[in-house]
């Protein structure tokens, strides 16, 4: 079942996403793909309701979207760039490196994020891309990234001297 | 540059090494040789020297001196 849905072009919303990736509530910050071409980019965006869980603690009478929050959604749609990739659906993924991090605008309850997310190469269960975002066309965070699936990549490392 | 300072040079700007060590350079030898950047050194092997290795061939890249005889498999002259 997982091969045909190799040539999904979005968009679709959680229940799909959720066959590609292993993030779940309340770690899952993307509502919906709009379009994605596997192994090239995706596009997604993420609502942030003043329902939010996180709102309330930050900050009490300021609420904003954490930085943690803002980067787990650029990743999350940046997943789905090499998780539509044929046989790496619902694989888990783990962070390498997180660079090049630029926070444009404080997002607050009632935003709507706009990711776009680039795979630049994907090779070997090693995936390095970047995202960008917007909330109505103001630009927001982005950030460069590099993302490992440990099941493709342990059949490539030599076996451990130490 | 030749295919020596090529390879060398790999090992040197990703581990940030001198000449020195790398003779004795092996797979998790130093923290900076893990599973992540065994990876990025196969990819930049392969595109220094245009090939494209084997699973086996980079699974077994298991040390400095081991990986020359490894790319001599794919006509890389040392």
């Amino acid at each position: 079942m997982l091969n045909d849905l190799q040539d999904v072009q979005g968009p679709f919303g959680v229940p799909e996403i959720m066959k590609y990736q292993q993030n779940r509530y309340p770690l899952l910050f993307v509502d919906e793909i709009s379009e994605v071409i596997p192994g090239k980019f995706a596009k997604g965006k993420k609502a942030f309701s003043y329902n939010e869980w996180f709102f309330p603690a930050h900050f009490d009478g300021n609420p904003n979207v954490p930085g943690f929050v803002q980067i787990e959604s650029l990743v999350q749609v940046f997943l789905m760039t090499f998780l539509t990739l044929d046989g790496n659906a619902g694989l888990q993924t783990s962070f390498v490196s997180l660079d090049a991090v630029k926070f444009k605008r404080k997002i607050l309850p009632g935003d709507i994020l706009s990711i776009h997310a680039e795979l630049e190469s994907f090779k070997r269960g090693v995936a390095k891309g970047s995202a960008n975002s917007n909330v109505n066309g103001e630009s927001a965070v982005s950030a460069t990234f590099t993302i490992a699936i440990p099941e493709i990549l342990a059949k490539f490392r030599p076996l451990d001297i130490n | 540059m030749g295919s020596l300072e090529t390879y060398k040079n790999a090992f040197k700007k990703l581990f940030e090494l001198e000449d020195s060590s790398l003779d004795k350079l092996v797979y998790q030898g130093i923290p900076e040789w893990d599973s992540i950047s065994h990876m990025e050194l196969m990819t930049i092997l392969e595109k220094e020297f245009s090939i494209e290795m084997d699973i086996d061939d980079i699974i077994d890249f298991s040390s400095f001196e081991l990986g020359k005889s490894i790319l001599a498999k794919y006509g890389v002259q040392f």
